[in-house]
């Protein structure tokens, strides 16, 4: 399966990239929603893993543009923010998952399809 | 104040009953001495058998410099009949903190003023003695009362940026995990990771220093201390500062850098400066952020000889009513605000031989608060290297 990060942290990025290979997806790599942007969209059938926090357009933006798509893909937030503001920032958006930081394999895996 | 020198009072003294006089010279509650041309005492009231621990009956008839440390007794005959001699005062007429000592021989500060009388018996001076310790002792109180004061603001700071620290902590720690657990996983499986696990190991260890440096930084920054002064470049004190703030703000604010690059050091406790940087910074962002659009623009140059850092938001700006208190603890409009951070912060920039100024703006223009810092002097010889 095709997985998309957009992850400004470097060491978040590449470990990331480097576990979900290791699960067996193809990993694409953006340290911004306007790389997303600018890059072919994901399909229906992606996974597009978006950090909360990014520099320049805001995670929550990504999140809501993705789930307006007209084939949406499978939305997983990351964060290492506070529920209350995860919630203010989510208000109204239902992405698949959200896993909060420090990320583990296993909530990952969870928050993926099974492949 | 106690400026004797034109009393017109002292004159008639000499009629007045001694016994009466010494009465109400005892109930002073300030030493007096009165000694006569050669500097011997006269009048020696209660409140002086107190401060001295000698009894009036004995000092009376000796030289005033029982009362007196030994290298001030040394000159002051000198001074006494310098006086006498050429009319120059060198005390008559000014307070001054001198020292006085004790018969048990504890030196100790002392505010002394002297007033001159011409009476008929010849000329005789009189002096006010007032005990500096206590004095002394509530500005030491009030020295640590302030370093409280300052500690307690910079953990407040912090506290509302614990939530923020966690965020910047998840980052490595997140990395790390996904790290080992990466090679955890190929390992299980029997995969041959030879070739890669050095360089993973590589990458995982630099996210465990990420992390410590993160706490190093927010040890430095809580933990009470002595001001430490050192000579110091400016730029990235402030660059690491402005940093500090930054970690994992809410608001998404654009922040410009206008660093000189070439300014002359600075002698200044770097970590007290991060704090004035980090307070006005934390006031820039939350002035700017209901804007919509929040920017500040933090710049260091050299102005009139001078090191400045400028922090420059573009929120509302001061309103005429609040500047006069801007600089005042416990003025604040915020509602979780302490109204600390800038009486602090310029209480820091003074006692480095600064200060800290407004530009308020309004209309349109946001506030811009410039932090002055002297150049530190040049080193001595001995200081290089
Ligand atoms: N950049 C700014 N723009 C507009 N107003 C400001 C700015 N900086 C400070 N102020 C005003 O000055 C007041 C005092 O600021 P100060 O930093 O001393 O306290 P505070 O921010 O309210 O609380 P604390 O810093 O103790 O958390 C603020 O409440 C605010 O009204
Ligand atoms: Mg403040």
């Amino acid at each position: 399966m095709r997985v998309h990060v957009v992850e400004d942290d470097a060491g978040v990025s590449d470990s990331l990239s480097l576990i979900l290979a290791n699960l067996g997806h193809d990993v694409i790599s953006y340290p911004d929603a306007e790389s997303l942007f600018r890059s072919p969209p994901p399909d229906g059938s992606d996974t597009v893993i978006v950090d909360l926090t990014l520099p320049g357009i805001p995670g929550a933006q990504v999140v809501r543009w993705l789930l307006k798509m007209a084939a949406v893909p499978r939305v997983v937030v990351i964060t290492g923010q506070s529920q209350s503001a995860i919630d203010h920032q989510l208000r109204g958006l239902a992405p698949a998952g959200v896993v909060r930081k420090p990320l583990t394999v296993e909530a990952l895996a969870r928050a993926l399809p099974a492949s | 104040m106690r400026d004797f020198s034109s009393s017109p009072g002292l004159p008639e003294c000499a009629t007045v009953s001694e016994a009466r006089l010494l009465s109400v010279l005892d109930t002073a509650a300030d030493g007096i001495i009165v000694i006569d041309e050669r500097a011997r005492i006269l009048i020696f009231n209660k409140a002086c058998e107190q401060m001295f621990g000698i009894a009036s009956v004995e000092a009376v008839g000796q030289n005033v410099k029982i009362v007196m440390p030994i290298e001030y007794a040394y000159d002051h005959d000198k001074y006494v009949g310098s006086y006498i001699s050429t009319g120059v005062k060198k005390i008559i007429g000014i307070g001054r903190e001198v020292r006085g000592r004790h018969a048990d021989g504890t030196v100790f500060p002392l505010e002394l003023s002297v007033g001159e009388a011409a009476t008929p018996d010849g000329r005789q001076f009189i002096g006010i003695l007032r005990d500096l310790r206590p004095r002394k002792e509530s500005e030491q109180r009030l020295a640590d009362l302030q370093s409280e004061l300052v500690h307690l603001a910079r953990v407040s700071a912090i506290d509302e940026m614990g939530a923020a620290i966690a965020h910047e902590l998840n980052q490595p720690l997140t990395a790390l995990m996904l790290y080992l657990q990466a090679i955890r996983r190929a390992h299980s499986r029997g995969m041959d990771i030879n070739a890669m696990v050095g360089d993973i190991l590589d990458k995982a260890a630099a996210e465990a220093e990420r992390a410590g440096h993160i706490i190093q930084r927010m040890r430095q920054f809580v933990e009470k201390r002595e001001p430490v002064r050192s000579v110091r470049d400016i730029d990235p004190m402030v660059d690491e500062a402005v940093e500090l703030t930054l970690l994992g703000q809410r608001h998404r604010i654009r922040v410009e850098r206008e660093f000189a690059g070439d300014l002359p050091p600075v002698a200044v406790d770097p970590v007290q400066i991060q704090q004035i940087v980090v307070n006005l910074v934390r006031n820039a962002i939350e002035a700017a952020a209901p804007t919509g659009d929040p920017a500040i623009r933090v710049r260091t140059r050299l102005r009139d000889g001078n090191v400045v850092i400028e922090v420059h938001d573009n929120g509302p700006g001061i309103a005429a009513p609040a500047l006069p208190k801007l600089f005042e603890a416990f003025a604040s409009s915020k509602r979780r605000g302490m109204g600390l951070g800038l009486a602090i912060s310029r209480t820091i920039a003074q006692n480095h031989g600064g200060d800290l100024l407004v530009d308020p703006g309004g209309n349109g223009k946001g506030a811009c608060f410039s932090l002055v810092l002297p150049v530190a002097p040049p080193p001595v010889p001995s200081e290089v290297g």
